[in-house]
């Protein structure tokens, strides 16, 4: 006999508002439904309604944890919409902004993994050695998290020669704990019973299933934007894709943590190859007619801005294809055949965030059940 | 009618209700100050857990629907005097506690198997699937537990000369030393601390309760008083569960006299009931929760294993 658990909309596991169907025999899953909706905030109908240059600032609250690369996914979009060239110094201060951007994501996805299997010391360690990312987005761009060094054709701000010594030594200690928290992962025999052989995503799943990023990158999946369609100024920058073989928990975790510091060793090479010169171009009010594709490498995966411009200050219209919303399919090998103790560790270990991956899911209030409405049925709608 | 009075003070003073709340209380305070200290976090001050039952005994009892019956209103009480109960049967301030049978032993495991009987039958009767999924992963986990648990008691039974009173075993001791210094219970004794900790539920056995996957397990639906009272009767348990421990392995209650001043026994009893759930803090701090599969088959390979060793050795060396 199976019955359904719910996982959500409200549950310890989830930090954000999703709703799991899952089906299980025993502790065994069988089957996986998911039903997304919760935290739509139509977003990219906001878009289309703002200038270039508020939309700029909306776009950054797509997501808590990555505004960085959602603004500058939109700014790279936007960009070659326009036309306008980014000075160079403004390249290095964007890359850099990103991925102070990526090390505290993937700290921050490392603490709630280590939760998620009942971890809680390592849990509240990983969250204090967030804290040396934090403080130097603090530094350089003025706020903890919804800040971005980046702005429409540059560089939101400069960052001083001043605040180097302090960016390195943060940089220093970064790489210092991550080593050790690498060593603790890989070698802690509760961790390694918990993460090895669950959550299994195949090289050739995650080819079919269309997964980005560390989840893809976990199961041998070399991709990566950064490399193979480089902006900002990552084209001029030595750093490795960091690829595992095995696909599971103990992978992710393992991918991302090197990641980390890939990325501490990213910015050192920013720092010291920054040029100087003017941090800003000048972006025109209103767009010419045009249509671009702006991709970055979020901390979660590939990133994608759609803008279509019409000659005006507002955008026609604005898709955003969030690196969530496209790993959402490969949950599903991954939990089936696993048991419910997995659940929250396997859902985690997408990294998913909600709000920027919600959209919206027309239930029957009556029965229950989620339909499709039709592009015509929605034409009715409007008239 | 002295011997009467005396059996209520000992039921609700000493060392019943009164003193055992205290004592497990504290100790649960304590607990989650250490563990702030070591997840570098300032942690509650070590009273908080009076605060926390104060506050919950204050609050609307909400019980759904669903779970509205017999056995889920009856068990918080159940498990707490059955708690109550093994503190009676244990030798807490002398070798002599305050209730004895032919078989002390045997009593005091099985009303400890009270509360986790009592828990699973709570989550069954919640009519909540975490409920219900905490409760089987609670059968299991007891089964795992428990065997180890009994054959490291057995051993000790045996050196003692198969004595299942408690006050001849704290004797035994004072002659001979501590069980946990004699070379062959030293696996019991290693195998039984394991055990404790998949009793008290506590990480890398939190299984039943794990938050992250099954909310809170059998206690889900609990609210206001009835949760303050299993949350005293977990505290209890936690007492009470070293206490065993400290009166098999570790001498019991040994009175002293430190430059002319008579100290009490309980006094080193609890000192050493405070070194275990020191202990038992330290490993629920730097381990991750284990799966039910894995748990089972680490209690009843590895405790197991060393409990049934030390058995052998005591009978046939």
């Amino acid at each position: 006999m199976t019955f359904i658990i719910p996982i959500g909309p409200q549950h310890p596991a989830l930090e954000e508002p999703t709703h799991f169907r899952i089906e299980v025999k025993g502790e065994e899953i069988v089957g996986v439904d998911l039903r997304l909706g919760y935290v739509h905030r139509g977003i990219e109908k906001a878009l289309t309604e703002r200038p270039y240059a508020h939309g700029f600032y909306l776009s950054q609250r797509v997501c808590g944890i990555c505004n960085a690369t959602h603004s500058l996914a939109f700014t790279r979009a936007v960009e070659s919409v326009a036309g306008v060239e980014c000075p160079d110094r403004a390249r290095y201060i964007r890359v850099i902004d990103a991925e102070l951007e990526r090390i505290h994501s993937h700290l921050l996805w490392a603490g709630i993994a280590a939760h998620e299997i009942g971890f809680t010391t390592l849990f509240m360690l990983l969250w204090r050695d967030r804290e040396h990312a934090l403080d130097m987005r603090e530094l350089l761009f003025g706020n903890r998290i919804y800040a971005t060094g980046t702005y429409l054709g540059g560089a939101r701000v400069d960052i001083e020669q001043k605040h180097i010594p302090q960016l390195t030594r943060a940089l220093a200690e970064l790489e210092k704990s991550t080593k050790h928290y690498i060593d603790v992962c890989t070698s802690d025999r509760t961790i390694i019973a918990r993460c090895t052989g669950v959550g299994v995503l195949t090289k050739k799943d995650a080819r079919e299933l269309c997964a980005v990023g560390p989840t893809a990158r976990a199961s041998g999946v070399d991709f990566d934007i950064r490399r193979d369609d480089p902006y900002a100024a990552y084209d001029e920058i030595l750093f490795d894709v960091v690829t595992e073989r095995d696909g599971d928990v103990l992978a992710k975790v393992v991918v991302r943590l090197r990641e980390i510091l890939e990325s501490i060793e990213i910015i050192r090479q920013a720092i010291d190859a920054m040029p100087k010169g003017p941090i800003r171009a000048k972006f025109p009010e209103n767009v010419p007619e045009n249509e671009a594709v702006g991709r970055v490498e979020a901390p979660r995966g590939e990133l994608m801005y759609y803008v279509r411009s019409n000659g005006t200050n507002k955008p026609e219209r604005v898709r955003i294809r969030t690196p969530s919303y496209a790993n959402w399919p490969s949950v599903r090998p991954m939990l089936v055949g696993g048991t419910i103790a997995e659940i929250p560790i396997v859902v985690a270990s997408i990294d998913p965030c909600f709000s920027c991956t919600d959209r919206v899911t027309i239930v029957d209030a009556k029965t229950g059940k989620s339909r499709i409405e039709t592009k015509e049925e929605l034409r009715r709608l409007r008239k | 009618m002295i011997e009467t009075l005396g059996y209520i003070f000992a039921y609700f003073v000493f060392p019943g209700i009164l003193f055992a709340s205290a004592v497990g209380l504290l100790f649960m305070g304590i607990d989650r100050k250490i563990t702030g200290h070591m997840q570098h976090r300032i942690g509650p001050p070590i009273w908080q857990e009076f605060l926390d039952v104060g506050k919950l005994f204050c609050k609307e009892d909400v019980t759904p629907a669903a779970a509205n019956s017999f056995v889920f209103n009856f068990v918080p009480l159940l498990s707490f005097g059955a708690l109550i109960a093994v503190v009676l049967f244990l030798p807490i301030n002398s070798a002599q506690p305050v209730l004895t049978s032919v078989a002390d032993l045997i009593v005091i495991i099985y009303l400890l198997n009270i509360p986790a009987v009592c828990m699973m039958l709570a989550g069954y009767a919640s009519g909540c699937p975490f409920g219900t999924t905490g409760s089987s992963r609670y059968v299991v986990q007891l089964f795992g537990y428990e065997l180890a648990f009994i054959i490291a008691a057995l051993a000790v039974v045996a050196k003692a000369g198969w004595s299942l009173s408690l006050s001849s075993i704290v004797t035994y001791q004072a002659q001979n030393g501590w069980m946990a210094f004699q070379v062959a219970l030293i696996p019991a004794a290693i195998a039984i601390l394991i055990a404790a900790q998949g009793k008290l539920l506590r990480v890398p056995f939190d299984i039943p309760e794990a938050e992250s996957e099954i909310v809170h397990g059998p206690l889900t639906e609990y609210s206001g008083p009835k949760l303050a009272i299993l949350r005293i009767a977990y505290d209890i348990e936690l007492f009470v569960a070293t206490a065993v421990i400290v009166v098999l392995f570790f001498g019991g209650p040994v009175p002293h006299t430190i430059g002319g001043v008579y100290i009490p026994g309980v006094v080193g009893f609890l000192i050493k009931c405070f070194g275990i759930v020191v202990l038992s803090t330290l490993i629920r701090n730097i381990a991750a929760r284990l799966r039910i599969d894995q748990a089972l088959k680490f209690f009843w390979t590895f405790p197991t294993l060393l409990a049934a060793i030390s058995l052998f050795l005591v009978m046939v060396v």
